[in-house]
């Protein structure tokens, strides 16, 4: 695997996407070169960004108590 | 309607993604008000349609696929600029930031702020934002993302990157607007 083949997968690594052998060619090639590892960690720490940035929101307490009673 | 303890407990366990659906429409919609009225309504049409919802399949993804449904037929016809995106290119920040100068994580992802993650995900157009909101925030797989968007798992993997290349360049903006990295090929840190 070259930096090339690398780099179209990593969507689908940060993802958790790829098959087992495809994780472990990867890993080969992440492990001999830091720069496509720093940008995978980059991609991987930019996913959990978003991911704590729009979690904050929750729904307030008297809109699921509303809910509940609507629903049940 | 008659409350039986069938419903009862088909709405508790729908009630348990209530924070999914909210910070969904809340995306969505971008107004806590219409939010809330979003996922009320898509609420009782999950329990008016409870009879086709399939024991032991993924009632998130269910449950999400009744509210974008929803939202989709509340704003069928707006703007243009809501369903397209601007091609922005291959934008890759990582390599934008490290060409200037800057350690991409240590210099700038920790130094962004919550709230400008938020807006950059909440400019992105709706086709695309829902895209992120499922894969990125909810942790869907393509699989289900694709099935609860109604569209192939092509479609789903073209819109993500296509979502992630925009909201990499909204980031990239602002932090030049905001002084955490400079144009001139330098970095400042911030006190």
């Amino acid at each position: 695997m070259n930096c090339k083949d690398c780099s179209e997968k990593l969507d689908r690594f940060v993802d958790r996407e790829l098959n087992s052998t495809e994780v472990l060619e990867l890993q080969l090639h992440l492990e001999s070169c830091p720069d496509c590892a720093d940008q995978f960690e980059f991609h991987e720490h930019l996913k959990r960004l978003v991911r704590h940035s729009c979690e904050c929101d929750a729904p307030p307490v008297a809109f699921r108590d509303k809910l509940r009673q609507l629903l049940s | 309607m008659a409350e039986s303890p069938a419903r009862t407990a088909f709405a508790e366990e729908a009630l348990t993604h209530l924070d999914t659906l909210y910070r969904g429409a809340l995306r969505l919609t971008r107004d806590p008000d219409q939010a809330r009225d979003l996922v009320q309504d898509a609420y009782l049409r999950a329990i008016r349609y409870q009879h086709s919802y399939q024991q032991g399949t993924n009632m998130k993804a269910w449950l999400f696929a009744i509210m974008r449904n929803l939202f989709w037929d509340r704003f069928k016809g707006s703007r243009k600029e809501d369903v397209s995106l601007d091609d922005v290119g291959e934008f890759v920040l990582y390599e934008k930031l490290r060409d200037e100068g800057a350690k991409p994580e240590a210099d700038v992802l920790d130094k962004l702020a919550a709230s400008e993650v938020v807006k950059a995900v909440e400019q992105l157009p709706p086709l695309h934002r829902e895209v992120v909101l499922l894969v990125d925030v909810e942790g869907f797989s393509y699989k289900d993302a694709a099935h609860t968007l109604g569209v192939p798992i092509g479609t789903v993997m073209s819109r993500l990157h296509r979502a992630r290349q925009q909201l990499q360049k909204s980031l990239y903006d602002y932090a030049l607007e905001s002084g955490i990295v400079r144009a001139n090929g330098s970095h400042q840190v911030q006190q």
